[in-house]
């Protein structure tokens, strides 16, 4: 045993020390440094020498710096920040969507009652040129909002895809970096020590990866670690990356798809299995948000333009001589949108061509649907909203439109997309400018005949056909007072007789000749008489504005078929938007509270985790004066060696 | 044993006095907007009952600017019938008094002359513009004044009937100036009595019916023969006879048959005829005064057709003021009942008004509260962060 070996000791000792300290003071300054996980230095007795007198320590060695790591609760705080990234995306852009469907005298709902409520005036004063300004100003402001919801849409469409872009451009880099840091690490590796800190950078980046896209990941042997994205497609493998790419929708070119870049072309990323992350939560706004309400706002101008249009053809307007009111809205078009796959020309432009075109506006359902061929020759339609599915043909008449297979008619391979309310909101506008071309007059007057002895009056006569000829004027003569009546339709200015009939009418029946159709109330005598014959002066008559006021309480908006021939349920414009908005405002406050949940879940998986591998500066202090007193006590022990050694020099020199 | 990192402890730390910090700026917005919903998330049930009050609001707003178009129009209609009434009233004090015999022709001429004028009058006011381009007898539209005078008489342009605002409640816009000016019935109401052939001085009067259960509805004549000095009459029902078959005359007593009693008075000529026709609703009130122009203005009458003329203007213009009268006290119950569907607007409004506070308005009394709680909260929440974040053990350890 000689002096030399407590030197070493002591020597040891001291540098096992430093190293500590080195490593406190590391900690200590990355404290706040975000994904840094806090290291020690492991040591251990460096064992001892064996004599006679037994094992005798030779102090302590440094065996390595160790980063303190868990992989559960790291895995635990990737996945809940994808959750979070996810919600989070989505609650912002619904926030957003929520200023498109504003209530209140700001709204389009306002709007839609401003413009009836205005006929109201215009059929007290039909005359008026003022109440027909008014009526025309209250449609351009209609218009107007439509059309400014609609672009609003567009805007947030823009920014989804601005932000899809950005997000993916930086998936791309990050996958790219994942990639050299698994090189790195695999070559460090080889020496045999694990190099912290860059496991903690690569630790950083997969967290990142996973605030974008939900992302798996399973570590090599070699230290490397391959990511995992949309239910299994590779991302990172080993050192290598593949790369991510934006494309438009295969039927709609404004929605945008994700796809991974391989060597045979560009595979879409079903959306379905994205899962989280910020990526998800954007395409599901795209999806199924904002899309649903696209297809609200242009259900509800389709409804509105289409009903209030039909109306004004119904009546005659201030033209000399008085003419059918042209229409009063235009809205943007049923389409049908090929899929880009579809057949083309030589020329580059699609072979078949399908159009759609709508037959009643009320009919007009909130959805899309796909239009495929089933392989037999026969074309399979399916309404997305709900699944249903029905075979169609060339003219086919679905929930309020027409179908037109060509020509030319497509092929057994073609895919189609059909919207027929999807953009009717983004080009409304009001397409008449003068006043006197609103249709206040109907077409016919009825009138009582001066001997009636009943108490039946006319409740309404409305005009259900453009096909009315108001030169022909009906008489309807009461034989009972149980109903039944006799009519005849005469030609108005020669009276000669066109047809005649007799039939019986009960309270709430309309009775409908000559396309009018006439409400009676009250109780007729025999011998009573309703003539409905031209009106003379539409000037002063109210009859269609009557109508179009009336439409405030009319089922406009998605009627269905009852089966039987007949409509049912449907909704007035009011609540049609009304429902809209709390439609939306649901799908807001759901994604709010969904996004409050996962965000306070992810913030207690990333303090569980920093918990376990953050720093705490109160413990490095305690560490600092540790090893600070470990380091003085070893420098005593070399104090004491080199006193025993100057000893030993002293009794040699004496 | 939970460790706590140090950085993770302070992010902690202000996320939660942001958080803290954005519920007070909310309870703030509240406070000072008055509204519960700022947004649509807030609470979309409430946003969209707010948004259906809201166009009940509306509504009822469109429906009392129609029932003002519908009272105002119907105001200058009870107007009108005022002014038309009082016409008629001086029509008949004029016609009274031309039945004065002492008058001679001129006087009657002048007379004749007033009464054009009058009857000139009553045409403006049926005539009568509603001040918005309208009539207010315009039935339901015309665009031209709706009384056109016209070969055989005034004719009524528009189509009958009465233009109705659009309105919850059903409300008119104008009134059915045939029905008003054009349909009184004629006679007594029931029959209808008149001189076919007068040669003599006698007139019949308006008649009156006693046994309504017995009226038949059909035409009746009677006949006068003049035999010396025996006067008899025949009454004929249509063709047929019936038993006042040749009964002696006397003037002035009352002929009954069939539920109705006339009288005929004066000394019939042989072979004068009157007649007796059941009453239809036709009567012009213009035909009568133009009629009675006329007939005072022939300086050759008789004095019994000046008489018979005097009496049945009065029977017509009598019937005429019924007619305006009865459309008068149509009018003058729309009036009232304006003031019942106002009522009812009005509450409608209400009732949205309230729908919609009680959807989106704040309760501040609880805002108040809450907004106090917050700021307590906020306040204890910075107050431990800074005891708790100051503490270090560095700040122990000596240099």
């Amino acid at each position: 045993m000689t002096t030399s070996a407590l030197m070493s000791l002591g020597t040891r000792a001291m540098f096992a020390n430093y190293a500590a300290l080195q490593t406190t003071g590391h900690n200590i300054a990355n404290a706040s440094t975000d994904g840094y996980s806090r290291q020690e230095v492991q040591l251990q007795s460096a064992g001892g020498q064996f004599t006679g007198a037994g094992f005798f320590g030779k102090g302590v060695d440094v065996k390595n710096v160790a980063r303190a790591f868990d992989q559960f609760l790291s895995r635990e705080a990737l996945t809940t920040r994808s959750q979070a990234a996810y919600d989070s995306a989505r609650v912002d852009k619904l926030a957003q969507l929520e200023s498109a469907f504003t209530g209140g005298e700001q709204g389009i709902g306002y709007a839609a009652g401003d413009l009836l409520n205005a006929m109201v005036d215009l059929s007290s004063h039909p005359q008026d040129l003022a109440a027909r300004q008014v009526v025309l100003s209250r449609a351009s402001d209609l218009g107007a909002r439509f059309s400014a919801a609609a672009t609003r849409l567009d805007a947030i469409q823009t920014g989804v895809t601005q932000e899809l872009r950005a997000a993916v451009t930086h998936i791309n880099e990050i996958a790219q970096n994942v990639a050299a840091v698994n090189d790195r690490i695999a070559l460090a590796k080889g020496s045999g020590q694990t190099p912290n800190d860059l496991l903690d950078l690569r630790d950083r980046l997969v967290s990142e990866l996973g605030g974008y896209m939900e992302v798996t990941t399973i570590a090599a042997d070699d230290g490397t670690l391959s990511v995992f994205v949309a239910g299994g497609q590779r991302l990172v493998l080993g050192a290598q990356s593949m790369r991510l790419e934006l494309s438009p929708d295969t039927f709609d070119a404004s929605r945008m798809t994700l796809g991974i870049v391989e060597a045979s072309g560009v595979r879409k990323l079903p959306h379905g299995l994205i899962g989280s992350g910020s990526i998800g939560g954007l395409l599901r706004f795209q999806d199924d948000d904002l899309a649903q309400a696209r297809m609200l706002l242009g259900q509800m101008a389709a409804s509105i333009a289409g009903s209030v249009n039909a109306q004004q053809s119904l009546g005659l307007n201030l033209g000399v001589p008085p003419g059918p009111g042209a229409a009063l809205f235009g809205v943007g078009a049923a389409q049908a949108l090929p899929a880009n796959t579809n057949a083309r020309t030589a020329g580059g432009a699609f072979v078949s061509n399908v159009t759609l075109a709508v037959t009643d506006p009320t009919q007009l359902q909130a959805t899309e649907y796909s239009l495929v061929n089933d392989g037999t020759g026969n074309w399979r339609l399916t309404r997305l909203a709900d699944g249903l599915a029905q075979t169609v043909v060339d003219g086919s008449i679905v929930d309020g439109f027409r179908i037109n297979l060509g020509p030319p008619a497509p092929l057994a391979t073609d895919r189609f997309l059909l919207q027929p309310v999807t953009r009717a909101a983004n080009s409304m506008v009001s397409t008449l400018d003068d006043p006197r071309g609103i249709a206040a007059a109907s077409p016919v007057t009825a009138a009582l005949g001066g001997n009636n002895t009943g108490t039946a009056t006319v409740a309404a006569l409305t005009v259900v056909n453009t096909a009315i000829d108001p030169d022909q004027t009906a008489t309807i003569t009461f034989t009972s007072a149980s109903g039944n009546y006799d009519w005849e339709l005469r030609d108005r200015s020669t009276s000669a007789l066109i047809s005649s009939g007799s039939a019986s009418w009960s309270v709430g029946q309309p009775i409908a000749l000559n396309g009018f159709e006439l409400q009676v109330t009250g109780v007729p005598q025999s011998g009573d008489v309703i003539t409905v014959s031209k009106t003379l002066y539409p000037g002063s008559n109210n009859g269609n504005a009557l109508a179009l006021a009336a439409l405030r309480d009319a089922m406009l908006v998605g009627r269905v078929s009852d089966g039987a021939g007949g409509l049912t349920g449907g909704q007035t414009l009011t609540d049609a938007w009304a429902n809209a908005m709390a439609d939306i405002g649901v799908r807001s406050q759901g994604a709010k509270t969904a996004s409050a949940i996962s965000t306070q879940v992810a913030a207690s998986a990333k303090e569980a985790l920093s918990g376990r591998t953050g720093v705490n500066l109160d413990e490095e202090a305690a560490r600092l004066m540790q090893y600070q007193q470990g380091y003085q006590a070893a420098a005593k022990v070399l104090q004491v060696a080199q006193s025993l050694f100057d000893t030993l020099l002293d009794a040699a020199n004496a | 044993m939970m460790r706590v990192s140090t950085a993770t402890s302070f992010d902690t730390g202000v996320s939660t006095l942001q958080a803290r910090q954005r519920e007070l700026v909310d309870a703030q917005q509240q406070l000072t907007s008055g509204k519960r919903i700022a947004r649509l998330s807030d609470d979309p049930g409430a946003a969209a009952r707010a948004e259906r009050a809201l166009a009940s609001e509306a509504r009822a707003d469109a429906d009392r600017r129609a029932l003002e178009a519908s009272r105002t129009a119907i105001v200058q209609v009870e107007a009108a019938f005022g002014d038309a009434g009082e016409l008629l009233q001086q029509a008949r004090e004029l016609l009274v008094g031309a039945g004065n015999p002492s008058y001679g022709a001129s006087e009657r001429r002048a007379i004749g002359e007033r009464l054009a004028g009058i009857r000139d009058q009553l045409m403006k006011i049926a005539n009568r513009g509603d001040g918005a381009g309208g009539y207010l007898f315009g039935g339901q539209g015309i665009g031209e004044p709706p009384f056109i005078d016209a070969a055989g008489g005034v004719q009524y342009g528009a189509t009958g009937g009465v233009q109705q605002a659009a309105s919850s409640e059903l409300l008119p816009l104008t009134t059915d100036g045939q029905r008003a000016f054009l349909v009184a019935r004629t006679g007594n109401g029931v029959f209808v009595t008149g001189a076919t052939t007068s040669n003599g001085t006698a007139w019949i009067d308006a008649g009156r019916v006693t046994q309504p259960n017995q009226i038949t509805g059909s035409p009746y004549s009677v006949s006068f023969t003049v035999t010396g000095a025996s006067t008899t009459y025949t009454v004929m029902q249509g063709a047929s006879a019936t038993p006042l078959t040749n009964v002696a005359y006397q003037s002035g007593q009352a002929i009954q048959i069939d539920g109705m009693s006339f009288t005929i008075t004066g000394q019939p000529a042989d072979g004068d005829r009157f007649d007796v026709m059941p009453s239809t609703p036709d009567l012009s009130v213009f035909d009568v005064l133009d009629g009675l122009g006329a007939a005072l203005a022939n300086g050759s009458a008789t004095g019994a057709q000046v008489t018979q003329a005097v009496a049945d203007g009065l029977r017509d213009l009598d019937s005429s003021a019924a007619t305006l009268n009865g459309r008068r006290a149509e009018a003058g119950s729309w009036l009232n009942r304006f003031d019942d569907v106002e009522l009812r607007i009005s509450g409608q409004k209400l009732r949205a008004q309230e729908e919609r506070s009680s959807a989106e308005d704040l309760d501040m009394l609880h805002a108040i509260s809450d907004f106090q709680l917050r700021q307590s909260g906020y306040d204890a929440a910075l107050r431990a962060y800074s005891m708790v974040q100051r503490l270090s053990l560095f700040q122990y350890l000596g240099p």
